[in-house]
């Protein structure tokens, strides 16, 4: 049986990143679908050594024809496509704000990374997804259950992804493709330096984990989301799985 | 001057039912997303509320339409644009209402047994819950509780999913079901809830 086809968007680092090395490890082929070139090369090439095979295609999630076009090109070089990871999100994700004085771009952006690119994708996939009886996993957070004071369109960007995916579960039941989420809590740069930056931050993150440490994104988060791609979740729709140490109080 | 506020998405036959049942005065969105911005900076001024409501019904009867169905404007239409409307009509809300205040957010959400052909309805509802959850992080310390109660009364298929909802009543009515749901929530009553998303829908939803 030829190796699992999976794309995985912004996984030129953080999170997708583990995602794209634990699916590797497993000897999948990992499209890393991505804008920074560079780094989603080095990222493939890490799927190379763990064990898969690894490839960047370029792809902006929030455009209509970038992702049409990822999709095509590993369509056409991989034969199929069996299994999406959306995790891509608006770079303006940590930047603090209220709903008193955001304003309406930052919003569209947030809406259209988190999104609009998930509508796309599924439209772009879902005839290959199909063909496979495979899996649609968007990347949500904690946030989406919880909300955040002071990120509350990237709380609502996380919550949208959950109401879309829980929906399209019911639809695509039908046609043997499940559709999940995935709530990560994991360390990444950005957050060694937050901590750095707000040690109280790193005690009121910690302080409700049962397990008293950020997950490791390939071991802890890679692996979770490799599991809801795989065919041993092949009984798990519509679900949203926490691999977030316990932190968040909201199951 | 009216001690509660409806902020309404349109003066349609929704919200001008929640805004009568409820004695409150109605403050409408704009039609545009685009004039969301200058409408927060003219309307955030306004005279301050003990109450508020936040009511962005439908305007009409939603159908289903499976997502593969939904074009790109439609899906802006339908998701896009309703998160954005929320995002706005809570800043108000919040810069409008007391402290130790209480805020209720309206929302149509399909049940989730229902909500094959409304991804994009789903999506947002989702989305104004999480808003609601946000607000009463950044507004608690201030006294200010915000609530939600969602309704499914015109997102429900017209043959439910199996088994049939617990009460003959389902999908439920704004003036009944689901305005008695925000008085509880408005009221002193309710003076630890916060945060919290209560399904108005017959027992649909749990």
């Amino acid at each position: 049986m030829s190796a699992r086809v999976v794309a995985v968007t912004g996984a030129s680092g953080g999170v997708g990143r583990g995602i794209a090395l634990a699916c590797g490890a497993a000897g999948w082929h990992v499209w890393i679908a991505a804008r920074r070139a560079a780094e989603g090369e080095a990222v493939a090439r890490g799927v190379d050594a763990a064990g898969g095979a690894g490839r960047f295609v370029a792809c902006d999630v929030a455009d209509e024809v970038s992702v049409e076009r990822a999709i095509a090109e590993v369509v056409a070089r991989d034969g199929r496509l069996d299994a999406i990871a959306h995790n891509a999100t608006s770079a303006l994700s940590p930047k603090p704000t209220t709903l008193r004085d955001v304003s309406l771009a930052d919003v569209r952006d947030h809406l259209a990374v988190s999104l609009r690119g998930a509508y796309w994708l599924a439209r772009a996939a879902h005839p290959h997804l199909r063909t496979a009886r495979g899996a649609y996993l968007l990347l949500t957070s904690e946030a989406g259950f919880e909300g955040k004071a002071r990120l509350p369109i990237y709380a609502a960007a996380k919550a949208a992804q959950r109401g879309f995916a829980r929906a399209l579960a019911r639809e695509w039941g039908a046609d043997g493709i499940r559709v999940n989420c995935l709530a990560p809590l994991a360390n990444s740069p950005a957050m060694e330096r937050a901590f750095a930056l707000d040690p109280a931050m790193q005690a009121r993150v910690l302080g409700r984990n049962p397990l008293g440490a950020l997950g490791d994104e390939i071991a802890d988060v890679g692996a979770a989301a490799r599991f809801l791609l795989s065919d041993d979740a092949r009984y798990v729709t519509g679900h949203t799985l926490m691999a977030d140490g316990g932190s968040c109080p909201v199951t | 001057m009216h001690e509660s506020l409806l902020i309404a998405c349109t003066r349609g036959p929704a919200a001008s039912a929640l805004a009568s049942t409820l004695g409150a005065g109605l403050l409408a969105l704009p039609d545009e997303v685009d004039a969301l911005e200058a409408w927060r900076e003219r309307e955030a001024g306004g005279a301050k509320c003990a109450r508020i409501a936040v009511g962005l019904m439908h305007g009409r009867e939603i159908s289903a339409r499976a997502l593969l169905g939904v074009d790109p404007a439609s899906w802006l239409a339908r998701a896009e644009d309703p998160i954005a409307r929320w995002v706005f009509a809570l800043g108000v809300a919040a810069a409008r209402c007391w402290d130790d205040g209480a805020i209720v957010a309206v929302i149509d959400r399909p049940a989730p047994l229902d909500c094959a052909g409304f991804a994009p309805e789903s999506a947002a509802a989702d989305a104004a819950c999480a808003l609601v959850r946000s607000l009463a992080r950044s507004e608690g310390a201030r006294g200010v509780r915000v609530n939600a109660v969602v309704t499914s009364a015109r997102l429900a298929p017209a043959t439910p999913v199996a088994p049939a909802p617990p009460l003959a009543s389902f999908p439920g009515r704004l003036e009944r079901e689901v305005v008695g749901a925000v008085r509880m929530l408005l009221a002193d009553d309710a003076s630890g809830v916060t945060g919290q998303v209560i399904a108005a829908d017959c027992g649909r939803t749990w």
